[in-house]
């Protein structure tokens, strides 16, 4: 007999599987987010247009390294 | 002209040119490495930016703490500005001037205020890596968008039984459905948040492509996933309670 609970199919949000179902790629680790984020947060309060893919798709997936961007932003930005 | 004029003054006349263009970006490295009365001046300069970077990320998460009085975010903002300062020195030799300095020096001032903050959230709580028995959502009122969306969760619980290790899954409940902070999971399990997040990658990856293979998903999807009812569309955090206001 398993000990592991089934799931409960109603069980996930739609939030839930949003974040479950992120498309990370292409791949960026947190440490190669943090050795770039002094830039591409310049660039972007620089130019809102501008666009990398990798750092976003690093943020959509790792809420700490998102919030931690956000703030940088808003603090060159003087908000 | 001090090492942060220097660098204001680069912020100032990089507004019509990209900011990597600015000159100069090693003033500060040369004072904060030279020695001397520059040095010492340089040093309490780099304390004041650190100051102003962990004030401006602690009162962002202010809400979070469980003693938000000004007196607890002083004691907080000073000690995530000394840490963060001892770990800029020790990377100093790494700034290559593709950002101010002054930015990224802010950076480390942010990424431990924040830390602490989500460690101080979570001090007193307990972690708990379970599996799949996650409480049931609450029934949308719109039947038909209901069951659309509680299809596509029924077929997600089915790929993370069938694709996901019993580690993949109680990483992505701790960290996606419970909204345990990454650097908080990373910390009780002796791990960090680079391994976490390549854990959490490869679990993504796992599950979008078993639910493709079963045509929920596009093959070659032009935009992220989401199922979100239209009300609730919007750029989704994975952790959505994860220590931000």
């Amino acid at each position: 007999m398993s000990t592991t609970p089934r799931p409960d199919s109603a069980a996930l949000t739609p939030r839930n599987v949003s974040a479950l179902l992120q498309d990370t790629t292409p791949w960026l680790s947190c440490d190669e987010c943090f050795e770039r984020m002094d830039s591409y947060a310049e660039a972007l309060v620089h130019d809102p247009t501008y666009r990398d893919e990798a750092m976003a798709a690093h943020l959509r997936g790792c809420a700490a390294c998102d919030e931690e961007a956000e703030s940088l932003m808003r603090l060159l930005d003087g908000r | 002209m001090t090492a942060v004029s220097r660098d204001e003054q680069r912020s100032n006349t990089s507004v019509s040119s990209p900011p990597s263009d600015a000159p100069g970006p090693m003033d500060w490295v040369e004072a904060l490495t030279g020695g001397g009365p520059e040095q010492s001046a340089a040093l309490r300069e780099l304390h004041t930016l650190m100051l102003r970077a962990a004030a401006h990320q602690v009162w962002r998460m202010r809400p979070a703490l469980p003693d938000p009085s000004p007196s607890a975010v002083d004691v907080i903002v000073n000690q995530a500005a000394d840490e963060a300062m001892t770990a800029l020195l020790a990377k100093l030799h790494t700034f290559e001037g593709r950002s101010r300095f002054t930015t990224w020096a802010f950076k480390f001032a942010i990424l431990q205020a924040a830390t602490e903050v989500r460690r101080l959230q979570w001090q007193h709580r307990e972690v708990e890596l379970r599996d799949l028995d996650v409480p049931s959502a609450p029934r949308h009122e719109d039947p038909e968008l209901y069951a659309e969306g509680n299809d596509l969760a029924a077929a997600v619980a089915a790929a993370m039984r069938g694709v996901l290790t019993p580690y993949q899954r109680r990483i992505a409940i701790a960290l996606l459905v419970d909204g345990i902070p990454i650097d908080v999971l990373a910390d009780r399990l002796g791990t960090n948040r680079g391994a976490l997040y390549k854990t959490l990658h490869d679990l993504r990856v796992r599950l979008r492509a078993e639910l493709t293979a079963n045509g929920y998903l596009p093959v070659h999807p032009a935009n992220p996933p989401d199922p979100a009812p239209s009300d609730a569309r919007s750029r989704i955090s994975p952790t959505p309670t994860a220590g931000t206001p």
